[in-house]
C-alpha cells in the first residue's frame, strides 16, 4: 500500500497554472481534441453532389452526359413516376438514410435530393 | 425481420387510382428496403447486385402499369406482397429467386464472382460455342 502510493506520488503530474492570454484571442488548444465526436462530421456538400450524380448516372435509363446537378427527373430526363421512386431509393440506399414518404414525394430533380441529403444528419 | 411488413395486408379498398397509385409506390419502397436482407440470405453477391434487383421489381411492376381498375391493382398488391413475404421469410430458395429475378434478356445469368476470371478466352468462349 505504501509502496503503490509511494510509486503514485512518483508519476503524479504536477499542476500547472493555464498560461495567461489576451481576452480577445481564444484559446490555441481549445479547438478540442475529441476524436470520438461526429458533432460537425457531416459529409461536405460537394461530396453529396458527386455522389449523387454518380448514382444518378449509374442509373440505366437515364443518359450520362444529360445530367447536370440541375436535372429535373421527369421533365429533363424523360423518367416516369416508378423511376423518380427508384431513384430515391438509391439515394437511400447510397447515404444510409430513410427518407420519410412526405419527403419523399418532393423530391423531383437533382438539386432538391442533395439539398435534402445535405440538410439531413444522418447522411453518410 | 426486415421492415415490419410480414403482418401487413393490403386493405381491400382503393377508392381512387391516386390512392392505388401511392399504394404501389409504398410497396416498391419496401421491397426495396427489404432487398439487403434478400442479397443476405440468400448469397446473392455473386450474381446479382441490389441495384439490379431492385431494377427487376421496377420493371415487374411496370409490367401492369396498363391497369386502371384500381380493385383490380388491390389483387396484384395483394399478391405483389404476399410474393414478397415468401421471399423475405426464406420460403423460396435460391434458384428461384435466380431464375425468377435475376436471369437476364438471354436467359443466363450473367456471372459476377471472380472465379472466372483467371480462365484463357479460349475456354470462355468453348462454353459459348464450338465453333467459336
Amino acid at each position: 500500500m505504501a509502496l503503490r502510493a509511494a510509486i503514485l506520488r512518483h508519476v503524479r503530474l504536477p499542476l500547472q497554472t493555464a498560461p495567461k492570454l489576451h481576452h480577445n484571442q481564444p484559446h490555441p488548444c481549445l479547438a478540442s481534441f475529441r476524436f470520438m465526436s461526429s458533432h460537425d462530421d457531416h459529409i461536405t456538400k460537394e461530396q453529396v453532389t458527386d455522389r449523387v450524380l454518380a448514382v444518378i448516372r449509374d442509373y440505366p435509363k437515364v443518359d450520362p452526359s444529360k445530367v447536370t446537378p440541375n436535372v429535373h427527373f421527369e421533365k429533363d430526363l424523360g423518367l416516369d413516376s416508378l423511376d423518380t421512386v427508384e431513384i430515391v431509393m438509391a439515394l437511400e440506399e447510397e447515404f444510409k438514410l430513410e427518407i420519410p414518404d412526405k419527403e419523399a414525394v418532393r423530391i423531383d430533380s437533382c438539386n432538391l435530393a442533395i439539398e435534402y441529403i445535405s440538410n439531413h444528419p444522418m447522411a453518410s | 425481420m426486415s421492415n415490419a411488413l410480414k403482418n401487413v395486408k393490403v386493405a381491400p379498398n382503393s377508392a381512387t387510382l391516386e390512392e392505388a397509385r401511392h399504394r404501389v409506390f409504398d410497396f416498391f419502397k419496401t421491397a426495396c428496403r427489404s432487398l439487403p436482407t434478400v442479397m443476405h440470405i440468400y448469397n446473392l453477391d455473386d450474381v446479382t447486385s441490389i441495384s439490379e434487383l431492385r431494377s427487376t421489381v421496377a420493371s415487374e411492376i411496370r409490367k401492369n402499369s396498363h391497369v386502371t381498375n384500381p380493385k383490380v391493382i388491390d389483387m396484384l398488391l395483394f399478391k405483389a406482397f404476399e410474393e414478397l413475404k415468401n421471399v423475405v421469410d426464406m420460403a423460396k430458395q435460391r434458384h428461384h429467386i435466380i431464375g425468377q429475378y435475376v436471369v437476364g434478356k438471354q436467359g443466363l445469368v450473367q456471372d459476377r464472382a471472380t472465379k472466372d476470371q483467371g480462365i484463357s478466352p479460349f475456354l470462355k468462349n468453348f462454353y459459348n460455342s464450338n465453333y467459336s
